[in-house]
């Protein structure tokens, strides 16, 4: 009865914690990568943003996605890779028309995919 | 996470909800909430293992909430018994010495046919022969023979009228028709064919009535030569 009852506890913590660290790291950083390609966006828009300011966005975001994996599934964070590599080569050759509706695109996925596995009702149904 | 948790566990009380429902037809040598957990914990492992987009941790919170539930289901099926009973179910007692108890089997979505089908399973092909007859929680079944059945079953009995229908094949067999039987029946007080729960008859003309909420007959017919 008692190792039963720690046994509920036990896992009971290791969910909880797992679910809380998970929800912080994953708002967190698509907080911080919101922020980021804000500044790109407004860069992109007045004309003045680099190839180098895309690949740090890119370096960034690469560096994040390693540990995004372990709790976001795989499919979700595709469409970011996608979509950065097209804003990416895009500044590349300095076409900044194209480059913002891309820019714009990852800042609805940066709000939306957090958003998608938060904790509330219309996603546990 | 937090999310896998919440539907792990909407997922395990619905389908543990449904399978109490289902009865003991359902089950077999299972508690209702562990046949639920060996439905869901192979699918649980297989999908984050066989898809590499859906992360592997998925699967492991997934898992360890099952976990969580089964021992919270085990604290209250191993130390309360009224919880025991929601949970896990009771034994049903569908024969006793008055005869089938109907209402026992339709709570466990069980007809007559099945229980002497079990009873057959079992060894045991007449119903007189029997004292007690329960389908326990986990769905096996087990009957009380009485003293010396064995002399009591020295031809196959058939159903005759099941759940106040005839049947055919069985009418056939015993190269009868309806109306000798109605006049049976009526013979034994019962002018309804619809009230009678059960009816079968032996190679030797040995009839088990059952009208429905009644204590069984048993009797013999006057046939001149055995049948089977």
């Amino acid at each position: 009865m008692i190792r039963t009852i720690v046994s509920i506890f036990i896992t009971l913590g290791v969910i909880l914690g797992a679910s809380v660290c998970e929800i912080c790291y994953v708002n967190q950083t698509f907080h911080h990568f919101h922020s980021i390609l804000l500044s790109l966006y407004q860069k992109t828009e007045s004309g003045t943003a680099a190839y180098e300011d895309g690949v740090a966005v890119q370096t960034y975001w690469r560096e994040k996605k390693k540990t995004l994996h372990v709790c976001l599934p795989h499919t979700a964070l595709q469409e970011v890779d996608y979509q950065l590599d097209e804003a990416v080569g895009c500044l590349y050759v300095k076409d900044y028309d194209s480059a913002l509706p891309k820019v714009e695109v990852l800042l609805g996925l940066s709000e939306s995919i957090p958003h998608s596995y938060s904790f509330n009702l219309q996603n546990i149904f | 996470m937090g999310l896998i948790f919440i539907r792990t566990t909407i997922v395990f009380i619905t389908l543990f909800i449904v399978m109490r429902l289902m009865g003991k037809r359902q089950i077999g040598e299972m508690q209702p909430y562990e046949l639920v957990i060996t439905l869901l914990i192979s699918e649980l492992a297989c999908i984050p293992m066989a898809d590499n987009s859906i992360p592997l941790l998925y699967g492991i919170i997934a898992i360890l909430t099952i976990y969580l539930l089964h021992q919270i289901v085990c604290i209250f099926d191993l130390n309360f018994l009224s919880a025991k009973n929601i949970l896990s179910g009771s034994a049903s007692v569908v024969l006793n010495k008055n005869g089938i108890d109907d209402t026992q089997l339709k709570k466990n979505n069980l007809d007559v046919s099945d229980l002497i089908e079990s009873l057959r399973t079992e060894g045991y092909f007449a119903l007189d022969a029997i004292d007690y007859a329960l389908y326990e929680a986990e769905g096996n079944f087990s009957a009380l023979p009485k003293k010396g059945y064995e002399g009591m079953q020295t031809s196959l009995p058939v159903i005759i009228v099941d759940e106040g229908k005839f049947d055919k094949r069985n009418l056939e067999l015993t190269k009868r028709d309806k109306g000798y039987y109605l006049d049976v029946l009526r013979g034994q007080g019962c002018d309804e064919l619809k009230k009678v729960l059960v009816m079968t008859v032996d190679g030797n003309g040995k009839v088990y009535l059952q009208q429905k909420g009644q204590k069984y007959k048993v009797f013999h017919l006057d046939w001149k030569e055995k049948l089977w």
